[in-house]
């Protein structure tokens, strides 16, 4: 979009949107990746960008490294995109990836979440990058992003390695101004255009034989990477003030750029492995030193490893995201703030406003909620009723657990569901039948396997797989399901159907049910539960957001009479509201407004048939 | 952050359209040949929610994140809203809110006295509240003014009209930019707006 309007070379570009335009920059040929905040929007980016590479959803982070692999052994580039926790998912091919190395160059993008603005955990895979033994860049802002994943091929190229580009949330979400030279390379003009395939079974087979030379060897690539990263000038030295110093990398950079300008900066961009000698240096000539980092003491661990004992999180925090605020905060803590000024005068004014504000309720509390006409909403509403316990996964489906539905359980990782409800099943500690509810795109990305074991197993629970038809919580992308991807348009032949694949599985108790039919769905889910097989549950409404916004044209309100006795409102629909401002009823009456689709589950669920459709 | 750089929070809730009013304000500035830097939402913003983009301008910025009280101008698209961002307020703000009728939360347990929307103060006593306190915030009439050119939807460029008149960014630079981020059939309309919001103040 931004390419419409704007000349080519001089952008304002989310750090997402320049990983994409590095990778076609650099020739990538093959960009996979499954979709998770915060790093959904580098492939479809690039899809838009036509450089020629081929880019695709695949059905989970480890098929997309596999495929990124494949590529790599084929002699071409691929670039792999993951959030922070689908590294984990992907993590056995990476860590043996990091022994056999690469023919083309290969770079595994983790978009990380710290402060949890849409994740589970708040991992810092830099980890990985020690974990595996591969080299790490860590842009901060999208000129960075766009340079380093560019220059990341190179040296995966050149270092016959893996390798990371770990960038966060408030760089990934960021727009900065990147300016982008050159043009992408054609077919012909991309590296490694070699396209004899030869085999090399001591580089690629990891048997334990070959793997203990190519353990060595990635040890061997370690030390020459030290030297890259002390003599490539990716990570440089801003000398100011030598009384202080901060060593830093990515977002925390910009936030310390901000607040201490005066301090003198070592700003590591290649953090992984650190250049040694650059910071003996650094802390040589400067006198205090503190060094500034989001999550891990990765920093800090690595340089007390090399024997140099800085402090960090002795001022900052180790979990949660950080803001200029923060960063002030520490490095007050760390006494460089000492007899300067600060921006505090303009502060306390602003404080001593906000102390002027007395409200006599605290704000009203805006949590995330599912959609108005979300198909997953009688499901839950249905599930609370039945009181069951509910071993849940992630998407927007998660929303569920939330109030006033409060019908899941449990949410831990990507295709837990029908594993736990297994688990769960068999200690017998609840008298009702267990259930596992996942969404489509989850099942297809790692429900298969744990309903496959659940038949396997003789399991006795009730699977529910929510098929709204796409990818919803991340921006509605294509998976298996929906049979269209980045690259091609639907087929027959494209389009795996769920229930094939349970009918194959051997398990025969399957419904299907329509959602916006409330009293069907009740029925449907109590049967299921009420059965002592194993059997499963799928809706079959597409989501209302993706692929199109759906209003059914019909409206509803609630009519005169109604006791406002909160039924509906227990549906959670963000429609159904009370007004704002004291009425003087005990049991203020809901409207329906018009953001209403017409799905009708608030119809079904009124006992006292107040709500009628509007004609 | 040197004296000249400009700090725009807007604020508001998923779905008002607070991610397209970031796009344009930002786009104008970048047009203007400024250093620039934004924090967008994206996620969770679709599922309602509270909502806020940060827009930094200047010579150079480092931090895409507005720093506590540094917010030059707010712009809130929800007059509850605004007060959840007084944490952004200073002295020398510019705030500007939009006089809509505040959105309830999509749901507020009626069980739970502290959570019931139905005993927070209507939206005309938010409102003097916030005008008692801060001096510098102007409640846009944006909706009579949409209704007045004869289209509710142009609301947020009223907002981002009235803004413009607190930026270094000259106006054929704003109309340029609305020109080219609105479906082409409603550029007139847009710029119509853009124009009646920036007359209002």
């Amino acid at each position: 979009m931004l390419n419409k309007t704007l000349d080519f070379s001089k952008l304002l570009l989310t750090g997402n949107e320049a990983i994409a335009l590095g990778g076609a920059k650099a020739g990538v040929y093959t960009a996979v990746g499954y979709p998770g905040t915060p790093s959904s929007e580098i492939l479809p980016y690039l899809s838009k960008l036509n450089s020629g590479a081929i880019v695709n959803w695949s059905i989970n982070e480890k098929t997309a490294l596999e495929i990124a692999i494949g590529t790599s052994i084929g002699y071409k580039r691929a670039m792999f995109t993951t959030k922070h926790v689908g590294l984990n998912v992907a993590s056995d091919p990476l860590m043996t990836l990091a022994l056999t190395g690469v023919r083309g160059g290969l770079v595994v993008v983790t978009a990380d979440d710290p402060g949890m603005h849409s994740s589970q955990n708040e991992q810092d895979n830099r980890l990985y990058s020690k974990f595996a033994k591969i080299p790490m860049f860590e842009p901060s802002d999208s000129q960075e992003c766009l340079d380093f994943t560019s220059k990341a091929f190179d040296v995966s190229e050149d270092f016959d390695t893996p390798v990371i580009l770990r960038t966060v949330t408030r760089i990934s979400h960021s727009r900065s101004v990147a300016v982008f030279s050159g043009k992408f390379p054609s077919d012909t003009e991309r590296k490694n255009t070699e396209n004899t395939y030869k085999k090399d079974i001591e580089k690629f087979v990891m048997v334990p034989v070959y793997a203990r030379k190519r353990h060595k060897a990635a040890l061997e690539r370690l030390k020459r990477l030290i030297d890259f990263s002390n003599g490539s000038g990716l990570n440089s030295v801003e000398y100011n003030d030598k009384e202080f110093g901060i060593i830093t990398s990515g977002i925390s950079y910009q936030y310390a750029k901000e607040i201490a300008p005066f301090a003198s900066f070592l700003k590591l961009s290649f953090s992984y492995p650190l250049p040694d000698l650059l910071i003996k240096d650094f802390v040589k000539n400067v006198k205090n030193i503190v060094i500034i980092e989001e999550l891990e003491p990765f920093i800090q661990n690595e340089t007390a490893s090399l024997g140099i004992e800085l402090k960090g999180k002795e001022y900052f925090p180790q979990d949660g995201e950080f803001n200029p605020d923060i960063v002030l905060s520490g490095l007050k803590k760390a006494g460089f703030f000492k007899g300067k000024k600060t921006a505090d005068k303009e502060k306390n004014a602003g404080k001593d406003m906000r102390t002027n504000i007395s409200l006599s309720n605290p704000l009203p509390p805006r949590f995330p909620a599912l959609c108005s006409g979300c198909p997953h909403t009688s499901v839950f509403y249905a599930l609370k009723k039945l009181k069951v316990p509910v071993m849940g996964d992630i998407g927007c489906y998660t929303l569920g657990a939330l109030p006033p539905l409060n019908a899941m359980d449990s949410c831990i990782s990507m295709g837990l569901a029908f594993g736990a409800a297994q688990g769960l099943s068999i200690t017998k500690s609840s008298h009702k039948k267990t259930v596992g509810i996942m969404g489509d795109s989850t099942f297809f990305h790692s429900g298969i396997t744990s309903l496959i074991d659940a038949k396997y197993n003789n399991a006795k629970f009730t699977a529910v797989i929510l098929d709204n038809s796409t990818t919803a919580m991340t921006g509605g992308q294509d998976h298996p399901g929906t049979g269209k991807n980045l690259s091609f348009n639907q087929s027959v032949s494209t389009k795996i159907d769920i229930k094939k694949i349970i009918e194959g599985i051997g398990i025969d108790e399957i419904y299907a049910i329509d959602p916006y039919d409330y009293n069907e769905t009740f029925k449907t889910l109590k049967k299921a539960l009420d059965s002592n097989n194993l059997n499963v549950v799928i809706t079959g409404r597409p989501c209302v957001l993706y692929p199109k916004k759906i209003d059914t044209g019909k409206k509803f309100k609630i009519s005169d009479g109604c006791t406002g006795c909160d039924l509906c409102m227990q549906t959670g629909c963000p429609s159904i509201r009370l007004p704002y401002g004291k009425t003087g009823a005990a049991n203020p009456v809901p409207f329906i407004d018009s953001s209403c689709i017409g799905c009708s589950i608030c119809r079904d669920i009124c006992v006292f048939n107040f709500i009628e459709e509007i004609p | 952050m040197n004296d000249s750089t400009q700090n725009i929070l807007i604020c508001g809730i998923g779905g008002q359209g607070v991610v397209l009013a970031g796009r344009i304000i930002s786009l104008a500035a970048f047009e203007s040949g400024m250093d620039i830097k934004t924090s967008e939402v994206h996620g969770m913003s679709q599922r309602g929610g509270s909502v806020s983009t940060h827009i930094r301008f200047g010579k150079k910025i480092f931090s895409p994140l507005i720093p506590e009280n540094g917010a030059t101008a707010i712009l809130s698209f929800d007059i509850y809203e605004t007060l959840r961002y007084t944490g952004s307020f200073a002295n020398k703000n510019t705030i500007i809110v939009s006089s809509n009728d505040g959105k309830t939360p999509a749901w507020t347990s009626k069980t739970k006295n502290d959570t019931i929307v139905n005993n927070f103060a209507d939206i005309y006593s938010i409102a003097s509240l916030l005008k008692d306190n801060f001096k510098s915030l102007t409640l846009l009439e944006d909706k009579r003014i949409a209704e007045s050119i004869g289209n509710a939807k142009v609301s947020n460029i009223i907002l981002i009209g009235a803004l413009s008149v607190f930026t270094d960014i000259k106006e054929n630079i704003w109309l340029k930019t609305i020109e080219k981020n609105v479906p082409e059939k409603t550029a007139d309309l847009n710029i119509k707006a853009f124009l009646k919001g920036r007359a209002s103040l």
